[in-house]
């Protein structure tokens, strides 16, 4: 199946031809294979997985922050998310030390109101992240 | 123009500050244009400028039109400030109930040259009528993600049109500097070649005072 999965300010495979694509969806994470049900979803913090189809069915990493993914009825799936780093290139005391400071701006934010949501979104991307690398965040 | 919809929101794409050539005359010109357009086609419009000389330039003659401007946006953007530009258009675009966005912008084709360009884009109003993701399953509420997604994909579309807009921009300035530059070169090799003359003549004249005086003297 062909997958398309772009950033904003950069393409990172255009029409590429893998065998699958693990996605992290609303409802958990979810495969796509050649002839998947159409589908939309809005993407969680999470690990976007792709197996590639030659050789050996290597299996590539990236960390999305969200994003929309949609599969087409001619086995095309595309994937936008406003940033995705390759998880060799997440820094695990960088992503602890946000993930504390969301903790405190979290704690500290009044209730229900947009500093706090935007609070506990940090917190919640960031134990993704977390998770990502094998960091278990409290 | 054509083949625009009934009500449409007009977003031009202009500088923050002047010294860049024709690439804002010539956005408020395709804006005038893209009015009238839509004027003699008996359709309506409105216009968010981006930019503050679009502001400037287009507040007299569509002065009414415009709903709101975004200043103060610094060049090179990152998608961060595309998703809040997006976000002002959108509670315009839904305030409003257009039918569809018009971006209007340059768009870079080599250092020399930029063409101004403009993309319509069109928001289901109701995301189940006309909308090609209807046979779509989803694995939250469907609603809720297609309206997401649209969003999304504005943001990225004015994005894409503020990077396109801001390379041309740049290019223009480079030219216009380099012209400018050449101009001041050459009013600088003429004006010194009028003050050596200057000073010569000046020069010239004396001598021939002094010279006139000590003969005038010697002949007595």
């Amino acid at each position: 199946m062909t997958l398309n999965f772009s950033l904003p300010h950069e393409t990172i495979y255009a029409g590429a031809e893998v065998s699958q694509v693990i996605i992290p969806g609303e409802a958990g994470e979810y495969g796509v294979t050649v002839n998947h049900v159409p589908i939309i979803s809005q993407l969680q913090p999470g690990v976007l997985q792709i197996i590639h189809e030659d050789g050996g069915g290597e299996t590539e990493k990236y960390f999305v922050a969200g994003g929309y993914a949609l599969t087409h009825e001619n086995s095309v799936t595309d994937v936008t998310c406003p940033e995705a780093v390759k998880l060799d290139d997440i820094d695990p005391d960088a992503v602890s030390k946000n993930y504390d400071t969301a903790k405190t701006a979290h704690a500290s934010a009044e209730l229900g109101s947009l500093a706090q949501a935007e609070a506990q979104i940090e917190m919640e991307t960031n134990k993704a992240m977390g998770a990502a690398i094998g960091l278990t965040l409290a | 123009f054509e083949e625009l919809p009934q009500k449409c929101l007009i977003v031009p794409f202009t500088s923050e500050t002047g010294l860049c050539g024709g690439v804002n005359s010539f956005i408020s010109k395709s804006t005038k244009r893209c009015v009238k357009a839509l004027i003699d086609d008996g359709k309506d419009c409105n216009i968010v400028v981006v930019g503050e000389k679009g502001r400037s330039q287009m507040r007299r003659p569509l002065g009414e039109k415009i709903l709101t401007s975004a200043s103060g946006v610094q060049y090179p953007g990152s998608f961060a400030l595309a998703s809040s530009l997006s976000t002002e258009v959108i509670k315009e675009f839904k305030e409003g109930d257009f039918d569809a966005l018009v971006f209007i912008y340059n768009h870079y084709l080599n250092p020399a040259t930029y063409q101004q360009m403009y993309q319509v884009v069109s928001m289901p109003k109701n995301s189940s009528e006309g909308n090609f993701l209807v046979g779509y399953e989803c694995d939250g509420e469907w609603d809720e993600t297609v309206d997401s997604m649209y969003e999304y994909m504005l943001a990225s579309q004015m994005f894409y049109c503020y990077m396109d807009a801001g390379a041309s921009e740049q290019s223009s300035r480079m030219a216009a500097m380099e012209n400018a530059t050449k101009n001041a070169g050459e009013m600088i090799d003429s004006l010194t070649l009028r003050y050596n003359r200057a000073r010569q003549s000046r020069i010239t004249t004396e001598l021939i005072e002094i010279i006139s005086g000590a003969s005038a003297l010697e002949g007595k």
